[in-house]
């Protein structure tokens, strides 16, 4: 694992573990857990949601990614019953619940405040539901300890809200949201209120409670980090579309919009034209596509997408293949690795490449130096340009 | 997909189910919309009504408005309210804005208990002041030689009372305004050396302004719709509130007292809507981020201002033991030994000790029932999902109450209940009207704490709830009125001190049975009898006191009881 994004590239991640035991191996091909129909939701004339269609398979962790007022929350809240959608049709557990209140609904659910109630004991607070539900006392007890001690919270029973951390606030929220064991478990932001430390590694731990319990949940949230690294898939949108819908290596490895690309990580967007053979032209340096990336070429003037962490500098000479000289304009330090601004062709196009510390000792990069790299043909994605 | 294009032909719309808890709710929204449309449109629309009709209830135009302007006896009270309220206005803010700038941004000692002192006259009727002068510069007045050729019978008169009366609104007001400002601005200006005067004007002046504004139409109100002063010491002086009274007390002209109330309707309207306009401002103006100010010590100012403070003590604290000293003489001002008979009311017309427990009862009624209704009514308005169009309406009515003047509503219930054709005719002259008419009265500053309360609620408690499958109701009980319990026990003290010292909203609605304290001393004084009356009105102020001392004691139980969950 390299860089800031701790996700196993070429491993799948997807969970098996089904939740409460249902079984669900009769019609798995077409029977998701939580489908999204064709969703619409209109604030007067505004569209915050535009036509979205979605399915979320059992036991899977869906992030809902994207900047600030694409509709994330709007989508959360239509799945939970608490802003109804204009258009479309949910379905959850094979139920339709398109129509449904809240309250008619099986979800728990953690706000970015979490909303605990500030005047109740954690006991209280986690138990809430429960006690309604006409649990006997020590059941409600005895699942309360069960909940705490699953959030590594067991000794803070009797504490109010107040006197406990942001960290364990939210914990507090997650056990009570898991206390009426729900099938979906829906969270918005759930981590954004933390400082950065408490918030990657409670990340670890949701993850894992969540895998323990299979429990569908979907989260939404604008930080790109914590999406790669929690979800199963990923749901990416904007401006109420959904632009992609993939597992973090897709969405990284194989953005399917500029959009995604952008969004998520870091783009070198290069100008170039289509060549012959389904090369493309960057300048005057040809460059050799893979088969997928080929297809994709219609027009004469395209965007070649690169990673900066792919750009090539070991091992490259002038027989290698996509591979022009290239100056570098600026070297920036950024800790374990570098970001060097190259600029190449008669116009000085810039360009972005991260280099190793390792690297940039060995081959001697400085600024004004010159630097041979190569672009491998599977790191690059092509978009029409305009 | 076949999905899409099927949708894309005719999407239809949503229609959310509702759950229990929202058929609830909306049922609370109607039930509370229907209270107030019977309580106030209703008597309100009658009221109106009855202006334009004739003795015999014929529809007539607008003659007797015409009749109104066309008698200078009538419509010259308008000069004399306005000229009252704006010279009244000047003196109360002028005084009142000097005093919470001590209060607010010196560093004098004693504050606390001159913000105490000034805050007393809340506790009393309004007709207080006015018996206090009689005995301080009327005719066998104390200082009587003090007013020189001049009577307190009349506008002077009225206008003292009125500033004694209407300084703690001011004061709150102001003190409020004076507390938000940034002391960031002020430091800034200390750096700049810029001169205390300039920092006065380009800083300080600028911070309240809205609070001024606010202060300003307040008082202005309070002093147009006010009926205890000019009453009790206006003499030959008639003023808009008097004049409904004479009118439908002393000539059974109720036609005429309409008119006067839609008169008295309009000044009383546009201050409000001015004052709620300015308070909309104000809101935005407190960002999270300003400091509050920390007053520096400043040895020559700081006695000036001490002694001012002094000053509006002595005056406020002796007119008030004036009265207070007065209940006590046996007979002023030739037999000064002091005795308990003016206390005893059996004896007296007025309604006797009976009134005072009626005012009691009313105002305990009014505390529970009140409180309950409007913080409820607050909540349900506040929280319904969906009913849009009603929530607003309704917000809007809970506004009118503000608006209206205590002298129009009570003349409003008498067209309205009194009415034969009313099914509702029969708590017509009974304790239950009283209340009702009093929760009314007071409505809107009620429903506004409630507000500000549960607007600093978490928005998703309810949401929290219903995903843990709790009614709302069970929320409410359990969080909601927990959390709330200090904003609840303010307007419980608010509305029953009120209704211990109203007078003009219930003076038309009482009966022999349901005499009241502040109007036995009304009545007594009207008879001659000033002593009693000042009595009367002592008793009062020590029953607000002593709740007030009350609320105090159990405000600070609770607060040291839930700091548990209230501080980090
Ligand atoms: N009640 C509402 N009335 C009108 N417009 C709304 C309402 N709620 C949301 N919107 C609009 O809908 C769009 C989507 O809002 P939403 O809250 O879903 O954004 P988001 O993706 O959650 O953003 P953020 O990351 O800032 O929370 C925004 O443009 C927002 O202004
Ligand atoms: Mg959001």
């Amino acid at each position: 694992m390299s860089g800031g994004l701790h996700f196993n590239r070429g491993r799948p991640c997807r969970i098996s573990v089904s939740y409460s035991m249902k079984n669900n191996t009769d019609n798995e091909q077409d029977e998701t857990y939580l489908q999204v129909r064709n969703v619409t939701k209109m604030f007067g004339t505004f569209a915050a949601l535009k036509d979205i269609s979605l399915d979320v398979n059992e036991g899977e962790f869906v992030c809902f990614l994207g900047p600030s007022g694409c509709g994330k929350t709007t989508l959360l809240r239509a799945i939970a019953g608490l802003d109804i959608q204009t258009h479309g049709k949910v379905f959850q557990g094979g139920r339709e619940i398109s129509d449904l209140p809240a309250s008619e609904r099986d979800f728990g659910i953690v706000f970015q405040s979490y909303a605990l109630f500030p005047n109740l004991s954690v006991n209280d607070n986690v138990g809430y539901g429960l006690v309604n539900v006409g649990t006997s006392k020590a059941d409600t007890h005895a699942r309360v300890v069960e909940l705490l001690s699953l959030v590594g919270l067991e000794d803070q029973g009797d504490k109010y809200p107040a006197q406990l951390s942001g960290g364990q606030q939210q914990r507090v929220a997650l056990a009570r949201a898991l206390a009426m064991s729900p099938g979906l478990l829906l969270l918005d932001e759930p981590l954004s209120a933390l400082d950065a430390k408490v918030r990657v590694h409670l990340r670890h731990e949701m993850k894992e409670l969540q895998q323990r319990l299979g429990v569908t949940t979907v989260m939404v949230t604008h930080d790109q980090e914590e999406a790669l690294t929690m979800a199963d898939r990923i749901v990416v949108m904007n401006d109420g579309n959904i632009e992609q819908v993939g597992t973090p290596e897709e969405i990284y490895g194989s953005p399917a919009s500029p959009f995604v690309a952008e969004f998520v990580g870091t783009m070198n967007f290069l100008k170039a034209t289509k060549g012959e053979n389904s090369q493309i032209m960057l300048g005057t340096h040809t460059l050799t596509l893979n088969d997928a990336e080929k297809a994709k070429l219609n027009g004469s003037s395209v965007l070649a997408c690169v990673r900066p962490e792919d750009i090539l500098v070991r091992g490259v000479d002038d027989s290698t293949a996509n591979s022009f000289d290239t100056k570098v304009k600026n070297l920036e330090f950024l800790g374990s690795f570098c970001r060097a601004t190259l600029v190449y062709g008669k116009d000085d196009t810039e360009l972005q490449a991260d280099f190793s510390i390792n690297l940039v000792r060995d081959k001697g990069v400085e600024e004004g130096g010159n630097v041979r790299i190569a672009l491998p043909a599977n790191s690059i994605h092509i978009f029409s340009a305009g | 997909m076949t999905d899409q294009t099927l949708s894309s032909a005719s999407p239809a719309i949503v229609k959310p189910k509702l759950s229990r808890d929202d058929y609830v709710m909306r049922a609370f929204v109607l039930v509370i919309g229907l209270w107030l449309v019977v309580t106030l449109l209703m008597p309100l629309y009658a009221m109106l009504s009855k202006s334009v009709q004739d003795k015999d209830g014929l529809y007539i135009g607008l003659t007797n408005y015409i009749e109104y302007f066309s008698t200078p006896a009538l419509f010259y009270s308008i000069n004399n309210s306005f000229f009252i309220a704006f010279l009244t206005t000047a003196i109360t803010i002028s005084l009142a804005s000097v005093f919470a700038f001590i209060l607010s941004r010196s560093t004098i000692p004693g504050k606390g208990i001159f913000k105490s002192i000034a805050l007393l006259p809340l506790l009393a009727p309004s007709l207080l002041p006015g018996i206090s002068f009689v005995y301080l510069f009327g005719r066998q007045g104390v200082l009587k030689d003090l007013m020189g050729d001049y009577s307190i019978y009349g506008p002077i008169g009225i206008v003292m009372g009125e500033v004694f009366y209407t300084f703690p609104h001011a004061l709150m007001i102001l003190v409020a305004a004076f507390s938000i400002a940034d002391a960031r601005l002020y430091e800034a200006a200390e750096v700049l050396r810029s001169s205390r005067i300039r920092t006065f004007f380009t800083v300080t002046l600028p911070g309240i302004k809205y609070g001024l504004i606010s202060a300003i139409f307040v008082v202005f109100t309070l002093v147009i719709t006010d009926f205890g002063i000019p009453k009790v010491i206006g003499g030959q002086y008639n003023v808009l509130a008097t004049d409904i009274y004479k009118q439908v007390i002393g000539q059974q002209n109720f036609q005429m007292g309409a008119v006067v109330s839609v008169v008295l309707l309009f000044p009383a309207i546009l201050a409000f809507a001015v004052d709620r306009f300015v308070q909309r401002k104000q809101v935005a103006m407190l960002t999270a981020r300003a400091v509050p100010y920390e007053p520096k010590p400043h040895t020559l100012l700081n006695r000036m201002f001490f002694l001012y403070c002094c000053i509006i003590a002595v005056m406020i604290v002796g007119t008030i033991g004036m009265a207070g000293y007065a209940s006590f003489v046996t007979f002023w001002p030739y037999n000064l030994e002091l005795s308990l008979n003016n206390y005893d009311f059996d004896v007296m017309d007025g309604g006797g000790w009976g009134s005072f427990y009626n005012s009691l009862e009313l105002a305990a009624y009014t505390a529970v029932i009140g409180t309950s209704v409007i913080f409820t009514g607050a909540y349900m308005v506040e929280k319904a999902k969906g009913f849009g169009l009603i929530r607003g309406i309704i917000q809007f009515f809970c506004m009118i109450p503000m608006a209206v003047p205590g002298m129009v509503l009570g003349l409003a219930y008498i067209f309205f209940f009194n009415h034969p054709d009313n099914p509702l005719g029969f708590i017509y002259g009974t304790m239950p009207i009283l209340v009702i008419v009093t929760i009314t009265h007071f409505y809107t500053v009620s429903h506004l704490t409630s507000m500000t309360a549960l607007k600093q609620m978490d928005p998703e408690f309810e949401t929290v709830s219903a995903s843990l499958k709790v009614p709302f109701f069970k929320t409410f009980l359990k969080v909601t009125v927990p959390v709330c319990l200090p904003a609840i026990l303010d307007i419980s003290i608010y509305l029953f001190v009120n209704a211990m010292t109203t007078v003009s909203a219930v003076i038309f609605l009482y009966s022999s049975d349901t005499a009241l304290a502040s109007i036995a001393a009304l009545n007594m004084d009207d008879a001659g009898d000033v002593a009693p009356a000042a009595a009367m009105c002592m008793v009062i102020v020590a029953t607000s006191a002593t709740v007030r001392v009350f609320h105090a004691l159990l405000s600070r139980g609770i607060a040291a009881k839930t700091q548990k969950w209230r501080k980090r």
